[in-house]
């Protein structure tokens, strides 16, 4: 406001924008976001960690000495600790486990952040309609009903069964499942602030619903919504496991830290490092994601902001 | 209330039947040949297996078995088992394992719930020092570790350092039953803790709380009146179902401790195609996971009398 | 608020024990496993007694296992009590325990009487007669006596068998082909509608039917044709008993569905408990014929993932155990491991595995493969696997420390027949092939210098019909087992270095739930290897699944597809095999000359690799049962019956186990 103190006086032609502009102050909601995220210092080492990762993870398969593409079972070589030649042991088969963790950890990472966006765009996009528009409540909350109430298993069979396995129904089926729990949140929060008086207020002056949507509520879904986020990508890579355990996986010529998490526990009292490498890692993306969607969704709460 | 209560069971029993006709109908998008086990599909003919599909009933067109299958479910007729344990009544076959489930269950909950509450009270009290850390980090660890890996390692310190048995034992249900509730219970405390102090965050920063702080009242006091039990409105929700879901049990605890209980079930019956339990499983399920929805909009208004189900209907 | 949340916390504490209390009944009778506490008698002290076991047996029961645990994978549960109506092994296994046969085997393979006495064929295995025990009884859940065992109650269980509408089909293959009328039987039996058919008695069974009961305890069968080898068929779960008096107690609509709790036994043990995915619990049965047979307390069956047995061997709940690569491997490979030297190399399984080809295989969209079928009806082609496979590495995966132990040079397995000079037929099948002696390190098969001619010979002509190289092979795993992609993978590169990448190229694929429905039916598959066991002791059993455009060839008809390929020459190879193979099932009187003669058909069929023979099932274990006591036979369904067996609280010393392979001459 200091500002326009400096300026001279002049008549200005009506413009309805500049109408809207009234209380204009420099606040910017993500500014501000930003701002409080950047002050937790542990939420900004750890992104910058998980990055460090996965661009690591490229790297490490660069300088590794084995091709993942080209592993070659040597039973002479199984259960070789790790040492200069394979940095991070060999697996059963006698096969370089360095490459393979790396591997893995891209796929996984991949399967999570895809998974994860997936839901939450999915997820934001039907919750705002499940909860704003009143007609459409009857039927989302029937479909969801239905939906949610089929054991996911069933899903999961059918379609391993009818269309087959690979990365890109892995993630289509968890994304079209995942979706549920992050619309039914965000549904029950718009319903909570959708009648609230400014937002009658600014439907009784003609603000265009997704303008109302987009500005009025949306910062209050944030928190939740990228919280949920959080959770999700460890959840993604978990359930990744189970469903490989029951053969409802990934296909076999893709692994994940969810598969060698997997195989490594028949291994694990007499080779813990087997376990060891792709736990840590997955421990990692998890911490990284835990403490970011925490301290993000802190600093995503408008509240916080004053 | 009760007109209220009435109409929204029936629209329940609608989505049900919903929910039942598009299983029967996914199911029945497989090849016949799964009727049939690894042998039979290669040592019968193909006549002798449509004999046998056509005894089954399964080569009559799908809206003749479509009213057959609701014929039975109106009768509460849920048929026999095929492949789980061969002619026995689909109920005889629930019944004989769910009781197993729901107790684990049902302990692990309460296990849980008193384990995890606890530690999310404590959490947001001692908020960003370091009782809240080792809370955050134990939910971290349990949902970072894939829970394929912390049963099995469970299961080593469980019978390796304090001698538990790791296989269930109908002889020996106690001591036999710590693992596996151990187990189910590692994830739902955490889950428990995570929002329970996520909650009470957010109700610590309402002005009504301030208020409360510049009135002088003791913070024991705003803890256990005003945080928690706004905090636990949107928990209690849950629990209802969280309830009578025990009776699903756990895939991997019971698969992974040899538990007779309804985890694996249908998962086997699936691979096994065996329809009938399928079928029935399912309908329970859904069933269940309805009222417990219902029941927890119910203790969530008694909780807090500013919601009213009625006037704006289908909430959850 | 400390004060409510110490009380809260201490009110679901008590009502969790009230509800794990009231399940639980006491707690104080100790995992019902008698093996672990049994004391310090250490290794040392039994192996004195390793050499003379196999003959005495008995005599060490302060040593014995009283109580047995034994276990299973989860995909092994039992699915029903009534034996007729299952051919599971999952089921067979527990209930060769509770119904006694005709007659049984013993340790080495040889049948032994069981309810018969006395049995027999005048006319060249036309007729059979077998004349039973009448001190046999059926007893129920409890041990009380329900009825006297007599012939009828082979009548009637046959009866089950073939009527359509009470069995479904099941069990029928063997009794269709070997006793008159039984197949016409059945197809009476389809005709009629299932209240009909369920209601039938045994009248016009016996009218229809070849087998007949002069009096209560004599059996006579009818063959449809000369079968020497019938009396093997009596072990197998088709000619097994089955109560009438049980049939009219419990209705004929609730047989299939009966309980542990309604069925009546007549064997060794009684099933007293059945907890589905948990464990089954044997007791002796009071009433059983056998009074002298040694039998356990008791045996428990659990139900375990089989990663986990392992573990629960050496917290002592379970009382054997297989060992998979890594286990044996960690356990060899440490010298100081506690289990070090209590290895135990197993018998062979019964089963012989072979590579069977596809001669008709279809593309992942259902169009025929044409490039790979036309590589496969090549001789050259085939004979190069045959040769040049250096299957060492495959072996290793199931036998580690003995890999050559797993080699498979014959299609019949071996141990199942024997001439009249005691050579075994599978042997006999091995000096015919002139494959060289073993010299301990290479496979006998292998012979670098044909394999290269072969190559050769089948690139330049496959080339002149435009395959084109690498020929793409698919072999198919179970989506859920890594201990399968493990192999398949040590397969794929055994392919690359015995074959080269130039001439062929593994695919691994993988299958849901059902290999013959994902991949057999539509015929995805280039090979499949399956291990045959034999239904009944007449070298028919194996060969015959070979056999071209013969309705009863397994293999043949539903892995090879050869009813459906093309090739000339490959065809008109197959058809001279058939013809070898049906004429030496012709020869019924002088078995040696039968068993000649299918040697010779079976060797025709190797030399020309229109099968390839892969392994033999040899893997290692710890264990505390003596496995040279058990009934051995290759056929039937009784070598899980637990009876006779000896055991030892501690797992058994590898020389233990080495002085009882010696003993058994093996």
């Amino acid at each position: 406001m200091s500002k326009s103190q400096d300026e001279l006086f002049r008549v200005v032609e009506y413009s309805a924008e500049a109408a809207e502009r009234i209380g204009y102050s420099d606040y910017s909601y993500w500014k501000s976001v930003f701002q409080n995220f950047l002050k937790k210092k542990s939420a900004v080492v750890m992104t910058c960690i998980f990055f460090g990762l996965v661009i690591f993870s490229f790297v490490a398969l660069m300088i590794g000495k084995f091709d993942y593409q080209h592993l070659v079972s040597e039973s002479s070589l199984a259960f070789t600790a790790p040492n200069s030649e394979f940095w991070f042991g060999t697996d059963n088969l006698g096969r370089d486990y360095w490459c393979q963790v790396w591997y893995a950890a891209q796929v996984s990472i991949k399967l999570a952040l895809i998974v994860a966006a997936g839901e939450c765009i999915l997820g934001v996009t039907i919750g705002c309609i499940w909860g704003y528009v009143r007609s459409m409540d009857r039927i989302l909350t029937e479909v969801y009903n239905v939906i949610n109430n089929i054991p996911m298993i069933i899903y999961m069979t059918l379609i391993a069964l009818v269309v087959g396995q690979s990365f890109r129904n892995m993630a289509v089926s968890m994304i079209c499942i995942g979706w549920l729990t992050m619309a039914r949140n965000v549904r029950n929060l718009v319903l909570m602030y959708r009648d609230r008086e400014y937002n009658l207020a600014s439907r009784c002056l003609g603000t265009p619903v997704w303008r109302v949507l987009v500005k009025n509520i949306f910062p209050y879904l944030i928190s939740v919504v990228i919280l949920r986020l959080a959770l999700s990508i460890p959840q993604t890579i978990a359930l990744e496991s189970t469903l490989s355990y029951l053969g409802l996986g990934l296909d076999i010529n893709t692994p994940s830290l969810g598969i060698l998490l997997r195989n490594a526990r028949n291994y694990f009292l007499n080779y813990p490092y087997l376990l060891l490498f792709p736990a840590v890692i997955v421990s990692m993306i998890t911490v990284t994601f835990y403490l970011v969607g925490n301290a993000f969704s802190d600093a995503a709460d408008p509240r916080n902001h004053v | 209330m009760a007109k209220y209560t009435v109409k929204r069971l029936l629209q329940s029993l609608v989505t049900v039947l919903v929910i039942a006709t598009i299983v029967f109908l996914l199911m029945r998008m497989l090849p016949t040949d799964y009727y049939f086990t690894e042998d039979q599909v290669m040592k019968l003919t193909e006549e002798q297996k449509n004999d046998q599909l056509m005894a089954a009933g399964m080569l009559d067109p799908i809206g003749e078995q479509l009213l057959r299958f609701y014929g039975q479910i109106i009768r509460l007729d849920f048929g026999t088992s095929r492949r789980i344990q061969n002619g026995q009544p689909v109920v005889a076959v629930i019944g004989s394992k769910f009781t197993v489930s729901m107790r684990m269950g049902l302990i692990s909950m309460a296990f849980s719930l008193v384990l995890g509450v606890a530690l999310g009270i404590l959490q947001t009290r001692n908020k960003d020092h370091l009782l809240d850390h080792v809370g955050a980090g134990y939910t971290i660890l349990v949902n970072a570790v894939p829970s394929l890996v912390s049963y099995s390692l469970v299961l080593v310190v469980g019978s390796k350092v304090f001698g538990l048995p790791s296989l269930y034992s109908t002889r020996n249900v106690g001591e036999s039953s710590i693992l596996p509730i151990i187990c189910i219970s590692l994830s739902s405390v955490a889950y428990y803790a995570l929002w329970t102090r996520r909650y009470m965050v957010d109700e610590l920063n309402k002005d009504y709380i301030k208020l409360a702080r510049i009135k002088g009242m003791a913070t024991k006091d705003i803890m256990v009146k005003h945080v928690l039990k706004n905090a636990f409105v949107p928990l209690i929700q849950y629990i209802p179902t969280s309830l009578l879901l025990t009776i699903s049990g756990s895939l991997l605890a019971e698969r992974f401790f040899s538990v007779p209980g309804m985890g694996p079930l249908l998962t086997d019956a699936i691979t096994r195609y065996d329809l009938n339990v399928v079928q029935t499983l399912v309908i329970l399920y859904a069933s269940l996971g309805i009222i417990g929805v219902f029941l927890g909009d119910v203790a969530m208004m008694i909780l807090d009398p500013r919601i009213k189900l009625v006037d704006k209907g289908g909430t959850r | 608020m400390r004060k409510k949340a110490a009380k809260v916390a201490a009110l679901a504490l008590a009502a969790a024990m009230v509800l794990s209390a009231c399940g639980g009944g006491s707690s104080s009778s100790g995992s019902g496993d008698g093996g672990a506490s049994g004391g310090a008698a250490s290794g040392s002290e039994n192996a004195g007694s390793g050499d003379n076991a196999s003959s005495s047996g008995v005599g060490e029961a302060s040593h014995a296992i009283t109580d047995l645990v034994t276990y299973e994978s989860q995909n092994n549960e039992q699915e029903g009590f009534l034996m007729q109506n299952t051919e599971k092994s999952a089921d067979l296994n527990v209930l060769c325990n509770v119904y006694s046969p005709l007659l049984e085997v013993n340790n080495k393979g040889q049948l032994v009487p069981a309810v018969a006495t006395e049995w027999g064929t005048d006319d060249g295995g036309l007729t059979w007669t077998f004349k039973l025990r009448d001190d046999v009884k059926w007893v129920d859940y409890n041990g009380n006596v329900m009825a006297d065992c007599t012939a009828q109650d082979w009548i009637t269980g046959l009866e089950w068998v073939m009527n359509f509408h009470k069995n479904g089909s099941n069990n029928t293959s063997m009794p269709s082909a070997l006793i008159a009328g039984a197949d016409d039987y059945l197809q009476y039996t389809k005709g009629l509608s299932p209240e009909e058919a369920m209601s039938m008695d045994n009248t016009k069974f016996l009218e229809m039917v070849g087998i007949e009961a002069p009096d209560d305890y004599t059996l006579i069968y009818h063959c449809t044709q000369n079968a020497p080898y019938f009396d093997t068929v009596c072990t197998s779960a088709c000619l097994y008993p089955l109560s009438q008096a049980l049939v009219d107690t419990l209705g004929v609509e609730n047989m299939v569905g009966m309980t542990n709790e309604q069925m009546w036994c007549n064997g060794a043990y009684i099933e007293k408990e059945y907890i589905n995915s948990n464990s089954k619990t044997l007791v002796p049965n009071p009433e059983y014929w056998d009074k002298d047979a040694q039998r356990f307390d008791s045996v428990t069956i659990r139900i375990t993932d089989a990663t986990q047995a392992y573990q629960l061997f050496e917290n002592g709940e379970i009382d054997h155990v297989s060992l998979d690569e890594s286990t044996l491997r960690a356990i060899y490979d440490d010298e100081g491991h506690k289990y070090h030297n209590n290895l135990a190399e197993m018998r062979p399984r019964k089963y012989s595995y072979q590579m069977h080809l596809n001669y008709s295989k279809n593309n992942e969209d259902g169009t025929p493969d044409d490039n790979w079928n036309k590589a496969v009806a090549n001789e050259a082609f085939r004979l190069a696997w045959y040769y040049g496979l250096d299957l060492t590495d495959y072996w290793a995966r199931y036998n580690f420390i003995y890999p050559l132990h797993c080699e498979n040079l014959a299609y019949t397995m071996k141990g199942l027949l024997y001439f009249s000079d005691g050579t075994d037929y599978a042997d006999r099948v091995v000096e015919k092939l002139g494959v060289p002696a073993s010299d301990g390190e290479t496979p006998r098969r292998l012979n670098q210098e044909l394999f290269e001619k072969y190559k050769a010979q089948a690139m330049e002509e496959l080339a002149a019909e435009g395959v084109t190289f690498p020929v793409e092979a698919d072999a198919y795993i179970a989506a859920n087992s890594q201990t399968a992609l493990d192999t398949y993978n040590v397969l794929k590169q055994i392919f690359s270095e015995s074959l080269g990448d130039d001439f062929v190229t593994l695919n691994i694929g993988t299958y849901v739930s059902s290999l013959s429905q994902e991949v057999i039916v539509p015929r995805k598959q280039s090979f499949q290897i399956n291990g045959w066991g034999a239904d009944y002791g007449d070298p028919a059993n194996f060969v015959d699944q070979e056999r071209y455009g013969y309705d009863g060839a397994y293999y043949a008809k539903n892995y090879s597809n050869i009813n459906d390929a093309t090739d000339e020459d490959l065809i008109a190879t197959y058809k001279e095999f058939s013809e070898m193979a049906e004429k030496a099932g012709e020869i019924c009187d002088d078995m040696d000359a039968r068993y000649d003669a299918y040697v010779d058909a079976e060797v025709f069929m190797l030399q020309h690799a229109l099968v390839i023979p892969c392994y033999y099932d040899v893997s290692w274990e710890l264990t505390k049962i003596n496995d040279y006591t058990k009934m051995y036979a290759m056929y039937g369904a009784q070598n899980y019956t637990y009876k006779n067996w000896e055991t030892s609280v501690d797992a058994y010393t590898t020389e233990q186990y080495d002085a009882f392979k010696a003993a058994a001459g093996e």
